[in-house]
């Protein structure tokens, strides 16, 4: 079904019972649970690579956890190899660099892409990277189309490169998060519903706007929940047609092009086929329209008619590249 | 035991401490640096008697508008170095024009006699590292991939919980193999890290090559590149627009936070936003108890306390 509409790559997850057995739901193997969104069989793994590389898309595998201590590179450094032999997979997404390191010295023709979770801000990044043989930087979702530009001309072709265009976001940078979605929820969702107060910090004066003035302090915190909300999927809602609100970059699909960026994320790979099917469509019907030569203003134009939520698009907070509208 | 004061958000040296108002003789026991930290100086005291600051760190763990320009910089190595003290340039995760702004800086550190940038993300360990090559390197704690979720603190001394997820919660990936090899190629002798969640176990922190830096008394949280306090002065609709225009409210409020305990239970945990950061302030016990290891502590041999704090701290 996502071949069929021009799905041009896959990644998924992939957590064997061992794991499980092991950690339980402590420790996430990858970023999503140990169970939603993850392929539990090495056999699954195979047959998904083998019906996408009839159509010659890649399968590429996530193993991107912020970090995995000594004794977890050692145990998941033998499922690395034997998704490669005997799965074929075509790459891994990592986030930990010792991680990187292993699987480049254990495995070297098996391409290792940088997860977003890294944070690549900067060219000195895409330049480490580079050094330690990663194939592919994966940007993080903060950065504006000018960042990506610049990243990857740094990258200059010796790398791949890749940029989020739909469905995930937080207020928060995740290769700088240290919480946990488990047990506790989300902490970005939290923080707009629980109680707050504004403090002066020594050596202050207390005169900027909205200090001791609870209007204006809860006029802000409004906001913030606006923010976050937005950043969340809008409440994880769906239009009336099915579509997925939330993070978009869809209107900025032709300045994205422009910035020589090789890959497009389509998050939310524990979301239902359905949600799938919806947001990849979406996103190749605007860059089919892109590479066809429409103008910016056109895909634009289009874009926000198929999502035909008006009201959501103007507030911009669910831009990833609002700078590209 | 070396101590240092971060100050994160001042753009100017402090005139108390380096123009001779505050008596620094006194170190810790100084007016200006007792304040509201009154409970947490007097536990370091006791712990690690005639511990005194010697080092400033300067610049924002997580702001890039607060990277010190070359010649702020140079004011307060001279301010410093009046004082006897040493600097340390904290530089945050960096985009790339802050990033060259930054490598001017390390310019000018470059030359200072036990100066030292504390760098917290490895872009910018590779380029400083490749443009300095005897500059000294600390790695910074946002650096440090652990869980620090200050909701579940409770959790990680849970009899409940798997004996490998345990204590896989309370370790990190750098005793690996790779990342070992990424220290050695950048000549890295020293890392900073917030320890309060998970018990400072042997193997994770003793059999290491780098000396330890440990923060007190805020536990670094989370980031994002919007801000909270710099959002005060806009409009509604753009308030947490990206590279939207800053006031520096962050260097006059912060925003504390009060999160439920999971289940409903206890007190819960308050949370500190300092600029685009959220921190948590450790409860006196826990700092007591990791005070209390430090002496006989084979690898840590600093601790760096934040000024300014809120007037409301509890420390």
């Amino acid at each position: 079904m996502l071949l069929e509409n021009g799905a041009g790559e896959f990644y998924c997850g992939f957590v064997p019972p061992e794991w499980n057995e092991r950690y339980g739901g402590a420790f996430w193997l990858n970023r999503r649970g140990p169970v939603a969104g993850n392929l539990h069989r090495r056999e699954d793994v195979a047959l998904v690579a083998e019906r996408a590389h009839v159509r010659r898309v890649p399968v590429f595998v996530t193993f991107n956890a912020p970090y995995y201590t000594p004794e977890q590179q050692e145990f998941l450094l033998p499922v690395v190899e034997k998704l490669s032999s005997e799965a074929s997979i075509d790459g891994v997404i990592v986030s930990d660099l010792g991680f990187l390191v292993a699987v480049r010295n254990a495995i070297p023709d098996l391409p290792v892409h940088a997860s977003s979770v890294m944070a690549t801000l900067n060219p000195g990044m895409v330049e480490f990277l580079e050094s330690l043989g990663a194939r592919r930087v994966i940007f993080p979702r903060s950065l504006g189309l000018s960042d990506i530009a610049e990243l990857c001309e740094a990258a200059g072709g010796r790398l791949e490169t890749e940029a989020f265009v739909l469905n995930e976001g937080c207020v928060f940078e995740e290769g700088y998060c240290m919480t946990t979605h488990r047990t506790a929820g989300a902490l970005c969702v939290q923080l707009p519903t629980v109680p707050h107060r504004f403090l002066p910090l020594d050596g202050g004066a207390s005169s900027a706007p909205g200090s001791g003035a609870p209007d204006d302090a809860r006029e802000l915190m409004g906001a913030f929940r606006d923010w976050v909300w937005f950043q969340n999927g809008c409440g994880n809602s769906v239009t009336a047609a099915g579509i997925p609100n939330g993070p978009c970059g869809l209107c900025a699909i032709h300045a994205l092009a422009g910035t020589g960026v090789t890959s497009l994320k389509i998050s939310g790979r524990s979301a239902s086929a359905f949600r799938k099917l919806a947001s990849l469509q979406m996103v190749r019907a605007i860059l089919d329209l892109v590479e066809k030569g429409a103008t910016r203003e056109e895909a634009a134009r289009k874009a926000e008619a198929l999502r035909d939520t008006p009201a959501f698009c103007g507030a911009r907070y669910m831009c990833y590249y609002p700078e590209g509208r | 035991m070396e101590v240092g004061i971060s100050f994160p958000f001042l753009a100017v040296p402090p005139t108390a401490l380096f123009r001779g108002e505050a008596v620094l003789s006194k170190g810790l026991r100084e007016a200006a640096f007792r304040g509201p930290h009154e409970v947490l100086v007097e536990s370091i005291l006791r712990h690690l008697p005639g511990a005194a600051p010697s080092r400033a760190y300067v610049g924002n763990e997580t702001c890039e508008r607060l990277v010190p320009s070359p010649r702020a910089l140079e004011a307060w190595l001279s301010s410093a170095a009046a004082a006897g003290w040493r600097v340390s340039l904290v530089l945050p995760p960096l985009g790339r024009e802050a990033q060259e702004r930054a490598l001017k800086s390390l310019r000018v550190l470059a030359e200072a006699p036990g100066a030292e940038v504390v760098a917290n993300d490895w872009g910018t360990v590779h380029r400083a590292r490749k443009r300095f090559p005897d500059l000294t390197i600390v790695l910074g704690r946002l650096t440090h991939k652990m869980l620090r979720d200050p909701r579940l603190a409770e959790y990680f001394d849970s009899p409940e919980a798997p004996l490998a997820a345990r204590s896989a919660l309370c370790r990190s990936g750098e005793l690996a193999p790779g990342f070992r090899m990424l220290m050695e190629r950048y000549g890295l002798g020293r890392r900073e890290i917030d320890p309060y969640l998970q018990p400072i176990e042997e193997t994770e922190w003793e059999d290491r090559t780098e000396r330890i830096s440990v923060h007190l008394p805020h536990l670094f949280v989370t980031m994002g590149r919007s801000c909270l306090p710099g959002a005060m002065h806009r409009e509604r609709g753009n308030r947490f627009l990206p590279d939207s225009p800053c006031n520096s409210e962050c260097r006059r409020h912060a925003i504390e936070f009060q999160l439920p305990e999971p289940g409903g239970s206890g007190e819960g945990k308050r949370l500190l936003a300092l600029g685009n950061a959220i921190y948590h302030a450790v409860a006196p016990p826990v700092a007591e108890r990791i005070l209390a290891l430090l002496p006989a502590h084979r690898s840590v041999d600093r601790i760096v306390l934040t000024l300014p704090v809120t007037k409301a701290d509890p420390l």
